[in-house]
């Protein structure tokens, strides 16, 4: 696989190319209706409408090659999702949402290999307005950048992506992310009294995140509540982080979390 | 004499009227109209050659205006189905949060009108499975997931997942003749055979039935699993487990389970979902959650 910068190139140059080929197809178009008698009016206008319902049904193998990958980077196949990725980036396609999908699913598969700054250079490049907007994909690159900037404890990098999602309407699995980046960012600096701040709504929500996200949240929220002297708190999350993943395990992500179990 | 009243998510009506209306095939009109214009335009053409130019143009425009306007309806069609893909996604969030009125109202609003697409309406018709299962309406939801197996509208994953939720409302309704067949189906089948769902649903099934012994040697063996796959619903295990052991009499288990359940999940959500564990209600101690909390 092409290092993430090459990949953002071949991107970049393949939308320029779209976008230049849309507007010859509009041209074309316009050029059909004014010149020549009828009939060739009409095999012209068909040949170049034809050329591009072709090149639309082509563009759209991209998104069918990398429709996969998700779930194969859930499922942990990693080598089979980069194939596939590579191969949706590789091939050209009229719509610059296909591109843009591709690269974003690279970022995720790099984010789930733990290759932060490769994840982080993708991130950047898709909430960049060089490569066209995308608002879902540009939210999710943000939530993305977050989380691989809190890893390379880069914080205040962290905190303008925190930030620039405060003013957009997040859908629930965002929101669930947004949480738990944002309560990691607040237990690096210490804002305890912050991350108990409307604590019932974060322990509903961390409810409806899978096992080890939910241990997690709630186990930096036992912390806090532990530094705000909060014991009802602290025993109850604590308790329920135990339950839904192995301490060690947190504690090996996060050692600040070593305070809740051995200390 | 008083009317008749309406129910609520009456399924049979909403599954008939969700059906997807027959659709204006615009691109066929666009392609009549477009072979018309030409064959108008060659014909006035023979007919008056002095007036050549003025037909040309006459007719650029005419082909121009067309173009625009299969551009609008494409972009028009875009928009709505994008709006009623975001109000779908809007009753599934609403789901998870647990507003069942909301999300109900909205799915009776949704079914009832002809759907856009099939895929949407099939989306819909699962999450009326869910809410459906949620009233305790376990026959309901059981037609309309016996439709979509049936009808082959879901693939692979969201198929393995209505057969879930399928196999618990059958031991809802004490159909164990057909769950137990039903759970023999989910170990022969890939993404079902060995997950903690299906471990939940035997679970379920040997304390329904009295088997404590096996639903207690199930549940030590998959307990990690339980624990890895069903986040916060890991608590219906440990409350099927704190009911097997006080099958067994065995207090200090079962309150200890208990406990694990209650940390996890209210008792009242828990008996809501499991009517077998009520029994343990006033005869051991939940976990007290933080004053503020409740």
């Amino acid at each position: 696989m092409r290092s993430a910068e090459a990949v953002i190139q071949r991107v970049r140059r393949d939308i320029n190319i779209a976008a230049a080929l849309k507007v010859v197809f509009f041209i074309a178009i316009f050029c059909s209706l004014m010149i020549g008698p009828a009939l060739l009016k009409m095999l012209a206008l068909g040949l170049v409408i034809c050329a591009w319902v072709w090149l639309s049904f082509t563009s759209a193998r991209g998104s069918r090659i990398a429709a996969d990958s998700p779930s194969l980077i859930a499922s942990g196949q990693y080598e089979e999702a980069e194939e596939r990725i590579d191969q949706a980036i590789g091939t050209f396609s009229l719509f610059q949402a296909v591109k843009l999908q591709a690269l974003h699913q690279l970022a995720i598969l790099r984010h789930a290999q733990h290759r932060w700054q490769e994840s982080a250079i993708l991130c950047r490049a898709l909430v960049s307005r060089r490569l066209g907007q995308s608002r879902v994909f540009s939210r999710q690159a943000m939530l993305l950048l977050g989380e691989s900037l809190l890893e390379m404890d880069d914080l205040p990098g962290a905190y303008q992506a925190i930030v620039a999602l405060y003013g957009q309407q997040l859908s629930l699995g965002e929101v669930l992310h947004l949480l738990l980046a944002q309560l990691d960012y607040e237990s690096r600096l210490g804002a305890w009294d912050r991350m108990m701040q409307a604590a019932p709504s974060k322990v509903q929500l961390a409810e409806l995140m899978p096992a080890q996200q939910a241990a997690r949240t709630q186990a930096l929220l036992a912390l806090a509540a532990k530094k705000t002297n909060q014991s009802d708190w602290f025993n109850w999350l604590r308790q329920r982080a135990q339950l839904l993943a192995d301490p060690q395990v947190l504690c090996t992500d996060r050692p600040i979390l070593k305070e809740l179990w051995y200390a | 004499m008083s009317e008749p009243q309406m129910m609520f998510l009456d399924v049979p009506s909403l599954m008939e009227s969700s059906q997807p209306a027959g659709r204006v095939p615009w691109f066929w009109i666009f392609l009549g109209v477009f072979a018309g214009i030409v064959i108008l335009s060659m014909n006035v053409a023979q007919q008056a050659p002095q007036a050549h130019n003025e037909i040309a143009i006459f007719c650029a425009i005419l082909m121009g205006g067309l173009l625009a306007f299969m551009m609008a309806v494409g972009m028009a069609s875009a928009r709505s189905y994008r709006a009623e893909q975001k109000l779908i996604d809007g009753i599934g969030e609403l789901i998870q949060l647990r507003r069942w009125p909301q999300a109900a109202m909205l799915l009776e609003q949704t079914l009832s009108r002809p759907a856009r697409t099939m895929p949407l309406r099939t989306q819909a018709l699962m999450f009326l499975t869910t809410i459906l299962s949620r009233y305790h309406r376990f026959e309901d939801a059981m037609l309309v997931q016996n439709y979509l197996l049936d009808e082959q509208l879901v693939d692979g994953s969201s198929a393995v997942g209505l057969r879930f939720g399928r196999a618990m409302a059958m031991l809802r309704e004490d159909h164990l003749f057909d769950a137990d067949r039903a759970i023999n189906e989910l170990r022969r089948t890939s993404g079902a055979a060995g997950s903690a769902a299906l471990a939940l649903v035997e679970l379920y099934r040997d304390v329904k039935t009295g088997h404590p012994d096996d639903a207690l040697r199930l549940f030590e063996e998959k307990r990690t699993l339980l624990r890895d796959q069903l986040g916060h619903r890991v608590a219906d295990a440990y409350a099927l487990a704190a009911r097997a052991y006080d099958l067994q009499g065995r207090e200090s288990e079962c309150a200890q389970n208990w406990q694990n359940a209650t940390l996890l999940a209210p008792a009242g959500e828990l008996t809501r979902r499991y009517p077998e564990v009520e029994k343990l209600i006033g005869r051991y101690t939940p976990a007290i959650a933080p004053a503020d909390l409740k």
